[in-house]
């Protein structure tokens, strides 16, 4: 079992570091990436990935080190304060290379077109930190995760953290969010 | 009617592609009312080919403002976000009161996949007081790949008719009305689904063939 994290959160907070320790305490393989600290070039969807060099990005980043990482998980865990309803920039500089965990070729299923999943099947977790948004934008986040999930088959769960609660209410959000990783 | 300005954000990465023609559409049939209208290049703002502090006078001058964009991964790109948090932090001022709307164009026909990147754009718009005016979701944006919509026949008539009705509707300061939608959507009947997958996957094979016989499968983070 082998869980990363993908946190993308822009500075120091309690809830990064709550979600740090409570993971690496009861997973021997958390892989915890704090986007803010890491070099990722955007991608320019220049398309190498699909053709030139399958499945790898052609620019030289930390992107590599991430993918590696998931393409040999179970669970990929999404980090981000909710920003105009989805992910800061910080975490989606990470996202828009999901592309590359999957194939150029497609597939139909249930009615939608989709590119089969390059590494197979694993959980995605996604976890919006809500400050001052509003529930509309807390459910486009979850909408976006859905999607994501979608374009990946990838089952999915989603959880808003309101960072005015608790730290110890977080960290029950954190417990059940491995209970959903130990049951696959 | 007083004359306007329409600053035009064109989202991707590509100076050339489906977003920008869209935006080109858009700049022509605007200044064809007689009104004025200017595309800017996100891209260039975040390479730091263009300085942020110079948008600030494009947008004191602008009356409405537009995102034309790509999806990438379910919504905006990580570029495009970037810079709609630097105008939140920087100018907020200077767009507070302003009209805003936005396209999104997705490869896939199914136009509700923009359905988080057309609300991003929402939330943006009321978190720096702008006033949203609805967007507008193509899909199919690959198939188009960055040709001119007076290029496309039929296809691009109904679609250059669609953005001409949503223009109207900005330009009044009027939400776009659903009329656009209809006319830009393009209906995949479902018996032509499956041949539709098998052509593209003709062309993924092809292009494969192309690049030497390339193995499009390998799952090169594992080796």
């Amino acid at each position: 079992m082998s869980i990363v994290i993908l946190d993308g959160m822009e500075r120091e907070n309690n809830t990064s570091s709550m979600f740090e320790r409570v993971l690496k305490e009861n997973l021997e393989k958390t892989f915890y990436f704090k986007l803010r600290d890491m070099n990722i070039a955007p991608c320019s969807c220049c398309e190498s990935c699909s053709y030139t060099t399958p499945g790898k990005c052609v620019v030289n980043d930390d992107a590599h080190e991430i993918l590696k990482t998931i393409a040999k998980s179970d669970t990929v865990i999404l980090l981000s304060p909710i920003r105009f309803g989805g992910y800061s920039s910080c975490l989606k500089k990470i996202v828009d290379k999901f592309m590359l965990l999957i194939l150029p070729s497609y597939r139909l299923k249930k009615g939608y077109l989709l590119h089969p999943a390059r590494y197979g099947k694993k959980i995605l977790i996604g976890i919006g930190v809500a400050e001052d948004v509003l529930k509309e934008q807390e459910e486009n986040f979850e909408k976006l995760v859905e999607h994501n999930a979608h374009n990946l088959q990838y089952p999915y769960k989603t959880h808003i953290l309101r960072s005015s609660e608790e730290i110890e209410k977080a960290e029950d959000e954190v417990n059940s969010i491995l209970k959903v990783v130990h049951e696959g | 009617m007083t004359i306007k300005k329409i600053l035009i954000l064109n989202g991707s990465s590509r100076k050339k592609g489906t977003s920008f023609s869209f935006s080109r559409t858009i700049k022509t049939l605007c200044e064809d009312t007689g009104n004025s209208a200017e595309i800017i290049h996100v891209i260039d703002y975040f390479k730091g080919k263009e300085e942020l502090h110079q948008l600030k006078e494009l947008m004191l001058q602008s009356d409405i403002i537009a995102m034309v964009a790509p999806l990438y991964s379910d919504t905006l790109s990580y570029y495009d976000i970037w810079f709609l948090e630097r105008l939140v932090s920087e100018y907020s001022h200077e767009l507070r009161g302003k009209d805003f709307f936005a396209i999104g164009q997705c490869g896939f026909p199914d136009i509700t996949r923009n359905e988080p990147l057309l609300n991003t754009c929402r939330f943006f718009a009321e978190e720096v007081g702008m006033r949203w005016l609805g967007g507008l979701s193509y899909g199919g944006g690959a198939m188009i790949n960055g040709a001119f919509l007076e290029d496309l026949g039929k296809k691009g008539e109904k679609i250059i008719l669609g953005f001409k009705f949503a223009l109207e509707d900005v330009l009044q300061g009027h939400q776009i009305s659903s009329k656009s939608q209809e006319l830009i959507t393009v209906e995949i009947p479902k018996i032509l689904q499956w041949p539709l997958v098998a052509f593209l996957n003709y062309h993924t094979r092809k292009k494969a063939r192309e690049n030497g016989n390339i193995d499009y499968k390998r799952r090169a983070y594992l080796e």
